[in-house]
């Protein structure tokens, strides 16, 4: 990896195979998806090849330098969503902001749905949560031990309802008791699960929130960019309006147990474009913080 | 369908070798190579593929072999038997006795899976005729004893938990013993989820196994998991006398390599894949049948053998 070829006249593409091959695997250890460690360090290999190498620098350092720029680059979000600003926005045309919280099983919706209205609730933010989970056993009580603990109305209607018209009502109900946000908590799903994306695509398609958040644990491996992407694509194909509906931002959760391997925010990312909105890093409610990507960035190149 | 893919493209990997008229390390290259990205893709440890590598190029001496020597047998069987070897820990795991109070412990990183595993498992062994009894030793998360107490009323198991205790070393002692007392031969303990990072949590599953002193404790592993399961699982294994492993939600579309290739840290057989949501959904797991369906060969317990 230390070679130098100080005094040739280009980089060629063979002169950086070696530390192109050594930073995929340094990408793949700290958990980002092999289909993704390798598109970035083709784009990187583009973006050099037929370059000047200055002369004594090492060619593994032009491309970790490129690779950082890159990563920057794709985890710097593109569109940036104030959630404040829209619920002021949405309470001033006299209707509650509405958040659907998305995902496949066990990644953390519920418990990090409860910390948003936590952090919602330290901005004088009038809060209600709908149980749109009717599917999994305890799911209901869970979010009521949550409502109970901050201090904020529960919509629920029990077990084995249509998700999407439980929404409805809530929504209904928010508008009439005047609440600035409606947080929606939906039952896990598996995203090849045919009859389950439907139904959720459903939900959004009925009561067409302003935010659909997906929400992804940090824990997973190369299934993270199936996830996104099929989400995506059922609720895109699904969609009843004119613009497809699309997932608007990211919560990804459980950052507090992988170390430094960080890979999973950036596998996210790359495959869906939208910005991590929130991360969780903890079980309790205050354990919710920005994606700090420089620190990501830092990590990954490690 | 999913294994299948994974499998389609190790065999095609393979077949290529067959196809080439000379087998020359450039073609044996190729042909890892190809094995290597299709295992990463499938979230198998970054390390452990290397190794795997490393040892198929020992076996394969090329100047060693004799000219007519079948070269892709011999890598064949090489991959597969490094696959067999890390989900494989030479001895079975422990069997429930009829007649005594079996007591398990289901142990596990957060949302994991365990407490819909403990409801299927005891679902499972009360068809075969055990007496099972769930013990709610959560009492962290939000819901932890309504999720246990539905799933249980559901499935006609008697559980034990508390709305008000809060320490769980005593709700397991209370509950094993209740149980004990009743003559149920299977009683198992559902735990918090937690992880290595908070050694308080680490210290409370400790504290929960010292109590119950359960004959088995299960490690349930999420099957979508990905380069953090190996340090995960290394550190329940080193804190709790982990003895099986159960992998959830292979009906999603993660091959669950980076749970099978954290098997190893816990030097312990996975016994059971979850495939789904349901009660009933539990499938019985074999190292040896599983890899040749991954492959999509048929019962290779001979071949790798051999
Ligand atoms: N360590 C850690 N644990 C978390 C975090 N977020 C959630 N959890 C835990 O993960 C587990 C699952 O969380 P839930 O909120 O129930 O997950 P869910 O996605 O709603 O699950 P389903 O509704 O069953 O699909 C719980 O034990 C949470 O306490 C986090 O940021 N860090
Ligand atoms: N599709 C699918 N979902 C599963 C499977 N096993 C568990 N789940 C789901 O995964 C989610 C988390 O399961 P739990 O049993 O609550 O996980 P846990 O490990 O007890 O979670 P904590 O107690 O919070 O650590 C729930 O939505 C379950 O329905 C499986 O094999 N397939
Ligand atoms: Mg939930
Ligand atoms: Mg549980």
């Amino acid at each position: 990896v230390f070679q130098s070829v100080a005094g040739k006249a280009a980089l060629e593409k063979e002169d950086l195979e070696p530390a192109l091959k050594a930073l995929k695997e340094r990408l793949m250890t700290k958990n980002v998806a092999e289909e993704i460690a390798e598109k970035l360090c083709e784009s990187v290999a583009t973006s050099i090849v037929g370059r000047k190498q200055a002369s004594f620098s090492l060619v593994s350092s032009t491309v970790k330098a490129a690779m950082e720029e890159a990563l920057l680059r794709i985890l710097t979000p593109k569109r940036s969503i104030d959630i404040l600003r829209d619920v002021h926005a949405a309470k001033e045309a006299g209707r509650p902001y509405t958040v659907v919280f998305v995902g496949v099983n066990g990644v953390g919706k519920s418990t990090n749905l409860s910390k948003v209205a936590y952090w919602l609730l330290q901005h004088d933010i009038n809060v209600m949560i709908a149980a749109c989970d009717t599917f999994r056993s305890g799911a209901v009580e869970q979010l009521k031990t949550h409502c109970r603990r901050l201090n904020i109305p529960l919509f629920e209607r029990g077990y084995e309802k249509d998700p999407a018209a439980v929404a409805a009502d809530a929504i209904r109900a928010a508008a009439r008791e005047k609440r600035d946000v409606v947080l929606v908590d939906t039952a896990g799903r598996m995203q090849d699960n045919e009859p389950l994306m439907r139904s959720l695509s459903k939900l959004i398609n009925q009561n067409q929130p302003d935010l659909v958040l997906f929400v992804g644990e940090a824990l997973v491996g190369n299934d993270g960019v199936d996830q996104l992407m099929k989400f995506n694509q059922r609720l895109a194909d699904l969609s009843v309006g004119s613009a497809p509906r699309l997932i608007d931002g990211i919560l990804l959760t459980k950052f507090d147990t992988i170390d430094d391997k960080v890979g999973a925010a950036l596998s996210m990312v790359y495959v869906s474009s939208a910005p991590i909105m929130f991360v969780g890093c903890g079980q309790t409610y205050t354990d919710l913080t920005k994606l700090n990507v420089k620190q990501i960035v830092r990590t990954l190149l490690k | 369908m999913v294994l299948a893919e994974l499998g389609g493209r190790i065999t095609a990997a393979l077949q290529s070798m067959t196809n080439a008229t000379v087998i020359d390390e450039a073609v044996l290259k190729e042909c890892l190579n190809e094995i290597a990205s299709a295992l990463l893709q499938a979230d198998v440890n970054v390390k452990f593929v290397k190794e795997m590598r490393d040892n198929i190029k020992k076996v394969v001496n090329f100047d060693d072999l004799a000219a007519g020597h079948n070269k892709r047998r011999i890598i064949q069987q090489s991959v597969l038997s490094e696959l067999v070897r890390m989900l494989d820990p030479g001895k079975p795991a422990y069997q429930l006795k009829k007649g005594k109070p079996n007591v398990v412990m289901f142990v596990g990183l957060q949302g994991s899976g365990k407490t819909t595993t403990c409801t299927k498992y005891s679902y499972y062994y009360q068809r075969k005729g055990f007496k099972p009894a769930m013990v709610c030793a959560d009492t962290f998360r939000a819901g932890a004893f309504d999720q246990l107490k539905q799933n249980a009323t559901k499935a006609k198991i008697p559980f034990y938990g508390s709305y008000t205790e809060t320490d769980p070393v005593k709700i397991a002692q209370e509950g094993v013993e209740r149980f004990k007392a009743e003559g149920c031969d299977l009683i198992i303990v559902d735990t918090s989820g937690r992880h290595k990072q908070e050694a308080a949590l680490f210290e409370e599953m400790k504290a929960v196994e010292d109590v119950v002193n359960p004959d088995l404790v299960i490690f349930v592993m999420d099957s979508s998991i990905g380069q953090a399961a190996f340090a995960q699982a290394k550190a329940f294994k080193d804190t709790s006398n982990v003895g099986a492993v159960v992998v959830t939600k292979m009906d999603g579309h993660a091959k669950g390599g980076g749970a099978l290739s954290a098997v190893a840290a816990t030097k312990s057989p996975v016994i059971f894949m979850g495939t789904g949501e349901h009660m009933d959904e539990l499938e019985v797991f074999e190292a040896k049948s599983f890899v040749s369906r991954l492959l999509g060969m048929g019962d290779m317990s001979s071949f790798v053998n051999k």
